[in-house]
């Protein structure tokens, strides 16, 4: 099938199977690593990207469904030198250790406070338990979900 | 005048937080390079069995595919095997299978997809054999032999089989009275346990990319946290001759808890490349892959008895633990040594009689893991000390504050332990005032409460010459670069080594980078990244370092004013003697007078970190000199939900004598981190098979590692810090330790809150509500 789709602002058209992922049209035809491959089953997270304002698990996503989809992914959030709020503060309340779930965990939250900046702590946490990360014993990510939220409050 | 001799013990951001915030950093499936292969393989799918025949012919007609092979089609000879103690496998079946996810035959393909479609028509013949996945049957011997070779292959003389048995390696130590371990014993408690097998779960699976050239260069990309070890073990098995031809590239790993230190599939890629020279074969492990195909972890079933006196005091130890293997054991004999002789933990023994077997089984083979031993026998002395407290009716507390190591004792290896080991009692302390300062709610309606505190100890477990070494250049404007062989896996490596080595030039933290573009051709040696020992064997390698440099600044001043080395003094910016200075940019590159011509030399320097006064272990007593110790303590408030057999935890403390903390937020995120992991093991994970031998927690559903509603109420982390006398800056290892502690302090902590003594792991919520259900086991 022939694929219309727009990936951080550009648009693009590909041929595709109807059943290949979103995470392999990002990953294998664009190049755009920065969304990590962790299990391929829809059960880590470490993919997620934004799809029509939504944050989807980027390898459960089939081509099939994303017919003229505004996708952002990590590469699409912070612009020329300058980082994005929420990618500040996981620096900041040392939020990342490895990484490998990071890119994840940030558009995650760039969905959650694009839809809602005031969205109470218990909507962050549900979202954020959709994520795996086995460095930080979550702690530290909670805490740069906090800080990110503020700092968004204030821009 | 500013000096910089602060930045050691503040949080300053994380070196490599840029790069991963904004997904530039580069991990092993992100390299991209031309002429590109993707390699798939076919897996035994059965755990014991002979390869009659398997028929690749039609799979290499299918579109797209360069190359099938099998041990067989390849002609691999059944005794040619890598390892680096025991040299005991091949890089793929050869004769015999003796595990499920064994790779059988190799697909090398234009795309993943077409490799996926030639596997399909590979043709397999195996005739299959019993098999055996529990370590104690495995070491009967009559049970199924999976190793026939075994006592014949090539070993280090310290790692002693038991031919014809599964028994790969068999430990044992003995200290005082080892024949009568009990013969001063007034009470005795005993029990058997079990500590299962585990998966490292690191987010980012495992990979490797291999390139053999026409030049006979050999490029390996891996996610490996031992790029050293690497070459090694491919260098030996492929008859490399000179290591200058063979490069190993390591990129950022996603996590690695041990997982990554091990070699895994990295001779199976490299074989696989060397049938197509001069293209890149990828092969990046699937998630079932990564639990079948890789290394696993844990895997311990034992016995433990303790004998103490009516007042507390402890007299004796006996302890056989089996550590099911999987079916190669390189990888596995070092944690059963080290499971071996730390199953006392902290307390002291005046007689020690300790078993531990490494058994082949036919399960993936099981590795190092975060811990490494430790957490295993750790587990039933901390279990059978809170059993001695109940039988005595004794503060368990007070029982483990009475027996802890102490200043001049003799540990079980026959070291004296000495007041720079750390402060248990402190570390104790502290965790129960920590605990205390909220109280432990009473049993209620819906919940029970349980608290408890255990003690820890941890040694790096090493080779006896490990060492680290570093190169280290000053620019031309004052910024340095340092090149190191440490892996930076998530711990924080790049940041805590900028901070040793910024107090130690007293310049900015800002000015020094880490390099990081491991190349085993440019990169300076480093064992490996493994036992928690980064920051302080490279760091002392980096403060080695940058004193040369240090020295050399002065000594082209010294040229320039022609006085003693010795009579100049280095602040940072510039170097003075009595009323001259020079600034260090006038000195950088030697000194150039206005005509032109010029003195001393340009700042380039090394330094180097061996551990001293390591020994291998002794053949009789299983006695020897390891590294240095932390010490360290957990305790835990928790709750059981009566009606779902829930358990939550309402405050989980670590405190541990880590020395000086270098950084104090990144050394947090390692306490969280490695305490998350634990109660993960305690509470959630468990490699599981089915009747037929395969495993069947081969996701991350099925294999539930914590979740962030997993998580403790509260955390507490305390450093106390002790410094270590040849430690950067006084620091020493902190990154195992916290995973040590959870099992055994929350499965008592059940047993206080409920009545229910638990020997085994995980405590599932559902196996919680069977075990309230039935009042027990």
């Amino acid at each position: 099938m022939e694929l219309n789709i727009i990936v951080n602002k550009k648009a693009y058209t590909f041929e595709v199977e109807p059943s290949d992922s979103l995470l392999d049209i990002l990953r294998e035809k664009l190049n755009l690593t920065g969304t990590k491959n962790g299990c391929k089953q829809g059960h880590c997270g470490a993919c997620t990207v934004v799809v029509n304002g939504k944050a989807v698990k980027s390898c459960i996503t089939k081509a099939r469904k994303l017919e003229n989809a505004n996708i952002v992914t990590i590469e699409g959030i912070s612009s020329d030198f300058s980082l994005h709020a929420i990618q500040e503060a996981f620096i900041e309340a040392t939020g990342v250790q490895c990484g490998f779930c990071t890119p994840g965990y940030i558009m995650e939250l760039y969905a959650l406070f694009n839809a809602n900046p005031e969205v109470g702590k218990e909507d962050i946490n549900k979202a954020l338990e959709k994520h795996l990360c086995r460095c930080t014993g979550y702690k530290p990510i909670v805490q740069s979900a906090m800080l990110a939220q503020q700092k968004i409050r204030k821009e | 005048m500013k000096l910089y001799g602060k930045v050691v013990g503040t949080n300053i951001p994380r070196a490599d937080a840029k790069e991963k915030v904004t997904g530039t950093a580069l991990f092993i499936d992100d390299l991209r390079f031309p002429r590109t292969l993707i390699m798939k393989v076919l897996r035994a799918k059965v755990p014991h069995a002979i390869i009659n025949s398997i028929n690749i012919d039609n799979a290499e007609k299918m579109p797209g595919v360069h190359k099938v092979f099998t041990g067989k089609s390849l002609g691999l000879d059944k005794n040619h095997l890598f390892g680096t103690c025991i040299f005991d496998q091949p890089p793929i079946a050869i004769d015999k299978v003796r595990h499920a996810g064994e790779v059988i035959a190799v697909v090398i393909a234009e795309t993943e997809s077409q490799a996926l479609v030639a596997i399909k028509e590979i043709d397999v013949n195996l005739e299959e054999l019993p098999f055996v996945l529990d370590a104690i049957e495995a070491a009967d011997p009559n049970a199924p032999l999976i190793h026939e070779q075994n006592g014949n292959y090539r070993h280090v003389p310290t790692f002693v089989p038991i031919p014809k048995s599964n028994v790969f390696y068999m430990y044992q130590l003995k200290k005082g009275d080892h024949e009568e371990v009990f013969k001063d014993a007034e009470i005795i408690v005993e029990d058997e346990f079990e500590y299962p097998l585990m998966n490292h779960a690191a987010i980012e699976p495992h990979g490797a990319i291999a390139r053999w050239d026409h030049t006979g260069d050999i490029h390996v990309w891996s996610s490996s946290q031992a790029p050293f070890v690497l070459r090694e073990v491919l260098s030996d098995y492929f008859d490399i001759k000179q290591m200058t031809k063979l490069h190993i590239h390591i990129p950022y790993l996603g996590g690695g808890f041990g997982g990554k230190s091990d070699y895994t599939i990295e001779p199976l890629v490299t074989l696989a490349a060397k049938l197509v020279p001069g293209y890149h074969v990828k092969f990046v492990l699937t998630r079932k892959e990564v639990f079948i195909g890789s290394v696993l972890g844990r895997g311990m079933k034992g016995f433990m008895k303790l004998g103490a006196k009516s007042d507390g005091t402890l007299v004796g130890i006996e302890a056989t633990q089996y550590y099911s293997d999987g079916a190669y054991g390189d990888t596995g004999c070092n944690v059963v040594l080290a499971g071996g002789h730390n199953c006392v933990g902290p307390y002291y023994f005046p007689n020690c009689n300790l078993k531990s077997f490494g058994v082949y089984t036919n399960s993936t083979p099981v590795g190092a893991f975060r811990g490494y031993g430790h957490p295993e026998g750790q587990f039933m002395v901390e279990r059978l000390i809170d059993k001695i407290a109940l039988k005595l009716d004794m503060n368990p507390n007070q029982l483990r504050m009475k027996n802890f190591l102490q200043h001049g004792d003799t540990n079980s290896l026959g070291q004296i332990v000495t007041r720079h080991n750390g402060d248990i009692r402190k570390c104790f302390t502290q965790t129960v005032a920590k605990l205390n300062e909220t109280s432990l709610p009473p049993e209620d309606e819906e919940y029970f409460y349980g608290r408890a505190v255990v003690g820890l100890i941890k040694s790096p477990v090493q080779t006896a010459n490990a060492s680290s070494t570093v190169f280290l250049k000053f620019n031309e404007d004052l910024t340095v670069n340092i090149s190191i062989g440490g892996v930076e896996m998530g711990q924080g490596c790049l940041t805590v080594l900028a901070q040793i080595a910024s107090q130690t030039l007293h310049i900015p933290v800002e000015r020094i980078r880490i390099n990081y573009e491991i190349n085993t051709q440019l990169t300076p040696y480093e064992w490996q990244t493994v036992a928690s020992m980064t920051t302080m064997r490279v760091g002392n390698a980096i403060i080695i370092a940058c004193e040369e440099a240090i020295k050399k600044f002065k000594t082209n001043a010294a040229e320039v004013w022609n006085c003693s080395l010795n009579d100049i003094v280095y602040n940072g910016t510039r170097v003075s003697y009595q009323d001259k200075t020079l600034s260090l940019k006038e000195l950088v590159l030697g000194y150039q007078y206005p005509d032109g011509h010029t003195l001393g030399n340009p700042i380039l320097s090394t330094g180097s970190s061996v551990v001293r006064n390591v020994t291998f272990p002794d053949l009789e007593t299983g006695q020897y000199q390891p590294y240095e110790w932390t010490y360290g303590s957990q305790g835990v408030d928790l709750k059981i939900n009566k009606t779902t057999g829930k358990i939550s935890i309402l405050h989980f403390v670590t405190a541990l004598d880590a020395g000086k903390i270098i950084n104090p937020a990144l050394a947090e995120g390692q306490i969280t981190g490695g305490v998350m992991q634990g109660i993960g093991q305690a509470l959630k994970e468990k490699i599981e098979y089915d009747e037929s031998g395969n495993m069947i927690t081969t996701n991350l559903r099925k294999y539930a590692i914590p979740r962030l509603s997993d998580m403790p109420e509260k955390y507490s982390c305390i450093f106390i810090e002790t410094p270590q006398p040849d430690g950067p800056f006084g620091a020493r290892p902190i990154a195992e330790h916290p995973a040590i502690g959870p099992p055994s302090v929350i499965l008592n902590a059940i047993q206080r809150a409920t009545g229910i003594s638990l020997t085994s792991i995980p405590v599932t919520t559902e196996r919680m509500l069977e075990l309230l259900r039935n009042g027990g086991e």
